[in-house]
């Protein structure tokens, strides 16, 4: 009896001591602050547009996450998000290609690169954060040569359609998007040997090789998976711009990055999950909104986000410290 | 009498939850060397901490003798400006740095222009290196080097001070070899001729009877007592750890060994290891002593597909089998404990569920899907069978003491099921208690009819638990020794057969 409400206790405390449960308090006070404070925050159609917003980067975010669980880091995951949404766009506008297939092409090119990051990552052992910059930087380059450095439109009107469309009028299909892949990455984490593998190994390479892990497979696929994401990001991004920006994509790695970090990922590896990234990835847009909302001007946003990056990992610093 | 150097005045450390040092006061006097044992957890690190200033105790005070002064030293800085030094358990050094900058980190010698003067840097590191017959050039990065050679840098590093007043070694032969060892005892030696204070901590207690003149023990935090080495012995020291008598822990029962299981015929690298045959039986634990360097780690890791081998056969069960990495020696039933469980045998971030099934995932799932259920039931078994003390099988494997992390790595080598386990050091800075455990299962494994091997440097424990012994030399088999052979063998004949030239 008396061991029993102990253990009750413990796990009640855990609750409070998780990342997610603090997020979450913040993201309810925020959005009552931002109802309270304001006129247009609380309407369908910005609550529509803030979900939106949060789609492209939410997919980007729990992407990275994997990739962050195995002690990695994607730079490129921008600028190949870029890369899929103007190879769309060119080969709508250009081509008489299938509109299905032009769809698989766009996520195919996004896997390839996916796949380079990971042999060059593991095979070269460069670190992720070197390999990745370069990629994203040899990408970024090569959408403004395919594009010629401009604005391409003319999409496939099923494209622009999905991007306009808001089930019920208030659910955006961009954000059913997003909630798809993240049922299907947190299933995978947490149900899958493939999910459990990501952990050790980035808890040690060595440790995970000599539990008979075949490492080198695993990097292959967690960066080809990501790069697949990022390629369904990047049609995302189509629907929801219109068109393809020959900057499409630029700073979005970063924003997915501090989702997934505020959410509790750990850039050391082993530590990570969706969750917290989903909350993350609503906070970080969440502030930008509402703060747009109450006026302030976007530096200052700018300057609040970073401010929030680095609180959420002293505080996580300050708990693991206080633990050890 | 000699002077007081020390004195541990009341001193108590609490922890959220914990009380590390409850109410300690001894002395330490000048020019001995001062043992300080008890289990993991006794708080002994602790103790160290507060005497060197890193940690300041929440009651009491650690004062010296400063020249006839009595201070308090603040930090680490201050304890060592007044000659205290400590030789840390884990190796702590800079990894990417040379030999000779890690030992002038800090107090590098100058040229007129002010610049670094490497080439005096060099020759004195040299002279060290010579002095401790560590035969490396002082070139040569940390991170290259073994780690029993990284061990050498650390306690080496010590003798670069030229006052020294009181030194404190933590467990400084977990690591090395015998004859490695031998150095470092004449080096305490000279130390004490010089007047300087040693404070010893080892598991090894035979090394206590061996080179001390007082011991403290602690338990749980709080003192026991204090007494000169003569008025002591092993068991009576045993007994004060634990609380309890323990007679002679390597006594296991042994079994008949069956028929043959694994046979190994004509191993040979590049260059750890050559022309190595040996069978196992079923039952049976089969040791092997040598010198670090011997090649033993490295014949095992080419046994289980970790690290590539020139040529060789492996039979198990009497059928050639090609392993060629760590999954297939799992399928043939071969399981590996490694060496360095913390950089190869645990994910420390994880918890002791994921640790301990992290080899097994695929034998409770289903095209790649998890049992949770089965994941939770087989490490609350596992961690039961082994005994490994923890609250919950949540909690992070890094905040385990050595002790019960090793019960965790054996845990997850049961849970493939194996035939033969292959045990790699398997007790280093493991306490007194938990070793008894260790020995415990391994009596229990073989009479299961599950066969060991065990790599260990320490003699008194691999010569106790065998069946059989393997000794080897500069990677050759150089002895065996069975039956009423390995009963009258003496350690002295052990080591001659463990350092003959190859």
């Amino acid at each position: 009896m008396n061991h029993a409400k102990k253990g009750k206790n413990s796990s009640l405390t855990s609750v409070f001591q998780k990342t997610e449960f603090t997020l979450g308090i913040i993201i309810v006070v925020l959005f009552i602050v931002a109802t309270v404070g304001t006129d247009n925050f609380c309407t369908v159609y910005n609550i529509t547009n803030l979900m939106k917003q949060c789609a492209i980067i939410g997919v980007l975010a729990v992407a990275q996450t994997m990739i962050i669980i195995t002690g990695g880091i994607d730079i490129s995951c921008g600028a190949i998000t870029g890369l899929s949404c103007m190879v769309l766009a060119l080969l709508q506008r250009d081509t008489d290609v299938n509109f299905f297939l032009t769809l698989i092409i766009a996520v195919v090119v996004s896997v390839i690169c996916g796949l380079v990051n990971g042999i060059i990552v593991y095979e070269f052992q460069v670190p992720a954060m070197i390999a990745t910059l370069g990629t994203q930087t040899i990408i970024y380059g090569t959408v403004k040569i395919i594009s010629g450095a401009l604005t391409v439109s003319g999409l496939d009107q099923r494209l622009l359609d999905m991007g306009n469309t808001n089930i019920g009028g208030i659910l955006p299909v961009l954000a059913i998007f997003w909630v798809i892949v993240s049922v299907i990455i947190f299933l995978v984490l947490k149900f899958t040997i493939f999910g459990r593998n990501l952990y050790v190994i980035g808890s040690g390479v060595e440790v995970a090789k000599l539990c008979g892990i075949k490492v080198r497979g695993m990097f292959y696929t967690v960066y080809a998976f990501a790069g697949l994401l990022y390629g369904i990001a990047g049609i995302m991004l189509a629907a929801r711009v219109q068109s393809a920006l020959p900057t499409g994509g630029e700073g979005y790695e970063m924003n997915a990055i501090a989702a997934a970090v505020i959410g509790g990922a750990s850039l050391t590896g082993g530590r990570g999950a969706v969750a917290g990234t989903i909350l993350g990835t609503i906070l970080m847009t969440l502030i930008n909104n509402a703060g747009v909302q109450f006026g302030l001007n976007t530096h200052v946003l700018s300057i609040t986000s970073g401010v929030l990056i680095i609180l959420a990992v002293t505080m996580d610093m300050l708990k693991a410290r206080k633990k050890g | 009498m000699s002077e007081t150097i020390m004195k541990i005045d009341h001193i108590s450390k609490f922890y959220p939850g914990v009380t590390a040092l409850n109410n300690v006061s001894f002395e330490i006097k000048k020019g001995e060397v001062h043992a300080l044992c008890g289990e993991n957890g006794a708080g002994k690190s602790t103790l160290i901490k507060c005497i060197m200033g890193v940690e300041k105790p929440d009651e009491g005070k650690v004062s010296m003798n400063y020249n006839g002064e009595w201070i308090v030293n603040a930090n680490a800085l201050e304890a060592q400006s007044h000659g205290v030094f400590a030789n840390y358990q884990h190796v702590n050094i800079a990894l990417d740095l040379s030999i000779a900058e890690n030992y002038f980190l800090g107090r590098q010698p100058k040229t007129k222009l002010g610049m670094v003067d490497w080439r005096k840097m060099q020759e004195d590191s040299q002279k060290i290196i010579d002095k401790f017959e560590m035969n490396v050039n002082p070139n040569e990065k940390i991170k290259t080097l073994p780690i029993a050679m990284q061990a050498m840098v650390t306690i080496s590093k010590i003798s670069v001070n030229d006052d020294i007043r009181v030194v404190i070694f933590d467990e400084p032969t977990a690591l090395l070899e015998n004859e490695k060892v031998d150095i470092l005892f004449k080096f305490i030696a000279e130390l004490k001729e010089r007047g300087v204070s040693i404070i010893y901590i080892s598991h090894r207690l035979e090394e206590v009877m061996d080179i001390c003149d007082t011991v403290t023990v602690l338990k749980d935090g709080t003192y026991v007592d204090t007494k000169p080495i003569s008025e002591v012995t092993k068991d009576s020291l045993i007994a004060m750890m634990v609380g309890r008598e323990m007679s002679d822990i390597y006594n296991i029962k042994h079994q008949v060994p069956g028929e043959e299981i694994l046979k190994i015929e004509n191993f040979t690298d590049s260059k750890h290891f050559k022309n190595i045959n040996f069978s196992l039986k079923k039952g049976e634990i089969l040791g092997f002593v040598g010198l670090v360097g011997a090649g033993r780690s490295e014949i095992m890791r080419a046994l289980c597909g970790v690290e590539k081998r020139l040529s060789g056969d492996v039979y198990v069960k009497g059928k050639k089998v090609n392993i060629k990495n760590p999954s297939d020696a799992m399928k043939y039933g071969i399981s590996f404990l490694t060496e360095d469980r913390r950089t190869d045998g645990l994910a420390l971030q994880l918890p002791i569920k994921t640790n301990i099934n992290m080899n097994s995932y695929e034998m409770i799932s289903k095209g790649g899907v998890i049992s949770l259920k089965e994941e939770n039931n087989r490490a609350e078994d596992y961690s039961k069978r082994v005994n490994v003390k923890t609250p919950s099988v949540m909690q992070l494997v890094g905040n385990l003491s050595g002790g019960n992390q090793q019960k965790v790595v054996i845990a997850k080598l049961l849970c493939c099921d194996p035939d033969v386990l292959i045990f790699d050091e398997p007790t280093v800075g493991v306490d007194v208690g938990a070793k008894e455990e260790i020995y415990k299962i391994m009596e229990g494994l073989t009479a299961q009819g599950k066969s060991i091997i065990l790599i260990s440097s320490y003699l008194p424990e691999v010569m106790g638990l065998s069946d059989r012994l393997i000794v080897m030399a500069q990677g050759k088999i150089t002895g065996e020794f069975a039956g009423e052979e390995l009963a009258g063998l003496r350690e002295e004949d052990v080591l001659k057969r463990a350092s003959i030239e190859g």
